[in-house]
């Protein structure tokens, strides 16, 4: 142990924190507490639910992704069972955390880009996600601006993402729901020969996933992007 | 959709949202980097089990579908001043008080009791 012959701040050691209770989160106590009073769910399946919320993320998808491009068997079997090439990387989609999943999966297909044509993911309906391999969805996903516009002007709106692709590139956007899940299987960027499944799976970031962004060697972080929520819904 | 649902004004959810104790407000005066609030996890958790094990009766039409379109309509008009995941949590206030599975008065008395733990 040292001496604590030095300066510093003990205090600032520790990451600060929101010291006051909040409106908020008194809200979502009390609300989920009567809900649970008045037998709408239990507070086991909701202790379960926020667990396997807390334990998803995008790091088995870019994995799997990652192996795909290093190993021509495994994108074979990625594209034909990608429900069993999900569980070697850890996703059991009919039962991801073992107590079955939190909504009604049947079935998930992975969609290979090539060089003439680019698949991205939407939900026009709701926001069915491909939740237990890639996390939960981003907050722009969600919007209604993003699900009415990228299936009418896909071009436009990956654009807004930054992502700029030549006319000669078919778009595909895919439409999920409650019981099709849906992932983007990038192509490998020019730049990477040579690399490790670690260093791939380092730049298959969740937004290359979706298909709003492409893989690039050094960009490992996901688009801000410009959308912002609909205040008024467009009128037809 | 039931507009009734969606136009009905809740005031204890209005005093709250004008308070405004948003997380953006709240982690930039204390300096917290995080983006999201420490409940997030806990809502969404609260979302699928509703959608999972919703034993409201039929009748009140509280599928995961109704919740989802009332929760876009809602963020886009009462509470469009509120960040995510602020308005989802309110919404998914308002579309139970909306449909009398709560009402404002128990909701008011169990923020009360809340608070009053939270901060003993």
């Amino acid at each position: 142990m040292s001496d604590h012959d030095h300066d510093h701040d003990h205090a600032r050691t520790v990451k600060p924190m929101v010291e006051e209770v909040t409106d908020f989160e008194v809200l979502e106590i009390a609300l989920r507490e009567l809900c649970i009073e008045k037998g709408l769910f239990t507070a086991e399946q909701h202790r379960v639910m926020t667990e396997f919320g807390e334990q998803i993320g995008p790091t088995p998808a870019a994995r799997l992704v990652a192996r795909a491009w290093l190993d021509p068997e495994f994108r074979e079997l990625a594209l034909r069972e990608p429900m069993e090439a999900s569980k070697k990387v850890g996703v059991d989609w009919l039962n991801p955390t073992g107590f079955g999943t939190p909504s009604d999966f049947y079935a998930f297909k992975i969609l290979e880009d090539t060089p003439t044509l680019h698949h991205v993911i939407v939900c026009a309906l709701c926001s069915c996600y491909p939740r237990p391999i890639l996390g939960n969805s981003p907050e722009w996903y969600r919007t209604p601006n993003y699900r009415r516009r990228i299936v009418r002007w896909p071009r436009s709106v990956l654009a807004e993402f930054g992502l700029e692709l030549p006319e000669d590139v078919e778009i595909r956007v895919q439409d999920s729901n409650q019981k099709h899940r849906f992932m983007v299987m990038p192509m490998r960027p020019a730049g990477t020969e040579g690399w490790t499944e670690d260093q791939l799976a380092a730049i298959i970031t969740r937004d290359s996933l979706i298909g709003v962004a492409l893989p690039k060697p050094g960009v490992t972080t996901n688009v801000s992007n410009k959308t912002v929520p609909a205040v008024r819904p467009i009128v037809e | 959709m039931n507009d009734n649902r969606t136009d009905a004004d809740f005031a204890v959810l209005e005093e709250i949202t004008q308070r405004n104790q948003t997380w953006p407000i709240m982690a930039a005066k204390y300096g917290v980097e995080n983006p999201l609030p420490p409940w997030k996890t806990s809502l969404d958790g609260f979302c699928d089990a509703l959608d999972r094990s919703c034993a409201t009766p039929e009748q009140l039409d509280f599928s995961f579908k109704a919740r989802r379109d009332e929760e876009d309509e809602l963020s886009a008009t009462h509470y469009a001043d509120l960040p995510f995941p602020e308005n989802q949590l309110v919404s998914l206030a308002h579309s139970l008080l909306a449909r009398g599975v709560i009402d404002e008065v128990e909701l008011r008395r169990r923020l009360d009791d809340v608070r009053a733990r939270l901060e003993s």
